[in-house]
């Protein structure tokens, strides 16, 4: 306790003593926390989008403009008798052509050139939210797509899972760059912490005359890069969060249409605690580093 | 307490610092450590604290066999052992008590501990109404005195001296060696490298004399 006691101590006093050259090592840190942030400000944001939208899943079936009512009547009982189904509603050729004027009313002229009506009619199905979970959807969707009748099938959760896997892919690729800068900035603050050693030499060198244990002679090293990371991640922190408000107040009112009336959400307290954890290893890394030199 | 068996210790460009050094003092001695420059004295007290490792033979101090210690039993081995040197080592932006007090806090004495044995050990070197002054502001003989009261601030079993007088005068020098010869009555072992006959002579306490690596005598 005495050694932590002290490593922060002497690891705060060191900060301050070379406050200049660690005000970069801060700054490297800060930028490679920004840049981890703002993937996890990006990715969290679009999760909860999709979280919204999945919860909210539906498929549109077009029927073709030949189909009979003994075809469309088959569909909408393999529909219903697949037990996936919260409520489906038939929207005639007539009703998407209304529904075009009136959701793109300033399109709406456009529809009077128009030789017949080029809009199929369509089955609309809400489904279950379990039902999104365990497959049973994608098989009631590959069922009715073998109907007689049927044009196509529209089911948002193929795109969903393409914005996912996309998703996915930026996020891993932001996360090597994310490890490139987080290396980088080791390196400065073990830079850093080392330029601060050489004041310190002629005490370290009493400390190991007089037996100071390796915890001692180490530890502010450590102590001096961890709080160097920590200041990082919350100067990135700080960043990130003007950067949210300075995005919301820009474009706040197109966003609240993808967040369904809300706005992006800035990090959770537990992605922030993680950002700034991330930081302090990042520092005590580079401080662990190091220390190595000092004995 | 230090015991040396066929101690040699040769440099790189085949230089013998120490050649075949056996020796011995016992707890509770007084000894000099004497010659010229370049015999060897300084290259022997360096690797008492381990600073130097020897090229053959074996040390043997306070039980300790020094070539089998790790890096943590070296550290734990030093906390027994005190030193100084010519040029006092003081850290100049520390106050004269924090200079001491250095010691008990970097072995983890508890704080208030840290600053009583330190002002008893100023106190003991008659320094005590110098506890806030810079190293800088003090003499020699004073800063020299510090030195003293910080080795004897880890209340060690051995107190090692390289030079302690050698940038003192007369007068301060043997101020010194009875400061030295009061720790030395405490039971402490003493062992002062020095090239001054004078100071020896005026002490009077068993000497090794050294010559290029070798012992040469013995009185």
């Amino acid at each position: 306790m005495r050694a932590i006691d002290y490593a922060l101590r002497e690891g705060w006093a060191s900060l301050w003593r070379s406050r200049g050259s660690s005000a970069f090592a801060i700054l490297a840190i800060a930028l490679a926390m920004i840049v981890l942030g703002t993937l996890l400000l990006v990715t969290w944001n679009i999760e909860r989008i999709l979280v919204q939208w999945a919860s909210a899943a539906e498929f549109s079936v077009y029927l073709r403009d030949d189909a009979s009512s003994e075809q469309r009547g088959a569909i909408e009982m393999t529909i219903d008798s697949s037990g996936v189904v919260e409520r489906r509603e038939f929207i005639s050729k007539a009703d998407a052509i209304g529904r075009f004027r009136r959701e793109f009313a300033e399109l709406a002229s456009l529809t009077d050139s128009f030789e017949g009506n080029p809009f199929p009619a369509s089955i609309e199905v809400r489904i279950r939210p379990a039902a999104e979970q365990d497959g049973r959807t994608a098989a009631l969707v590959r069922q009715v797509s073998g109907l007689a009748g049927v044009a196509d099938v529209r089911y948002d959760r193929e795109w969903l899972g393409r914005l996912a896997s996309g998703l996915a892919a930026v996020r891993g690729a932001g996360l090597v760059l994310a490890i490139v800068m987080a290396m980088a900035a080791a390196l400065t603050v073990a830079s850093v912490v080392r330029l601060g050693m050489h004041a310190r030499r002629q005490e370290l060198d009493i400390m190991q005359l007089v037996g100071s244990p390796i915890a001692f002679i180490r530890g502010p090293f450590v102590a001096e890069g961890v709080l160097q990371g920590g200041l990082g991640a919350v100067t990135a922190l700080a960043f990130l969060w003007l950067g949210q408000g300075l995005i919301s107040a820009l474009w706040g009112t197109e966003l609240s249409v993808l967040f369904d009336g809300g706005s992006i959400a800035f990090l959770p307290a537990r992605l922030s605690a993680a950002l700034v954890t991330g930081g302090m290893a990042v520092g005590g890394v580079g401080g662990f580093a190091a220390s190595r030199h000092a004995i | 307490m230090i015991e040396t068996q066929h101690l040699s210790k040769l440099y790189s460009r085949g230089l013998y610092a120490l050649r075949d050094l056996t020796i011995s003092v016992a707890k509770g001695e007084f000894v000099f450590l004497t010659g010229p420059s370049g015999a060897g004295k300084s290259t022997f007290l360096r690797m008492l604290l381990l600073q130097e490792r020897p090229s053959e033979g074996e040390i043997f101090v306070n039980g300790h066999n020094l070539a089998t210690l790790s890096r943590s039993d070296i550290q734990e081995y030093r906390r027994g052992i005190g030193f100084i040197f010519q040029d006092f080592k003081l850290i100049p932006s520390r106050t004269v008590l924090e200079n001491v007090s250095f010691v008990p806090e970097v072995l983890g004495v508890p704080a208030a501990q840290q600053k009583r044995r330190a002002f008893q050990v100023l106190k003991w070197v008659g320094l005590q109404h110098r506890m806030n002054a810079l190293p800088n502001d003090l003499s020699g003989g004073e800063q020299q005195r510090v030195a003293i009261a910080r080795a004897l601030a880890s209340e060690p079993v051995l107190l090692l001296a390289d030079e302690p007088t050698g940038n003192l005068d007369p007068d301060l020098s043997l101020e010194i060696m009875n400061l030295l010869r009061e720790v030395n009555a405490g039971g402490t072992t003493v062992l002062v490298a020095t090239h001054d006959r004078e100071l020896i002579r005026l002490v009077g306490r068993r000497t090794v004399t050294l010559d290029a690596g070798k012992v040469v005598e013995v009185a």
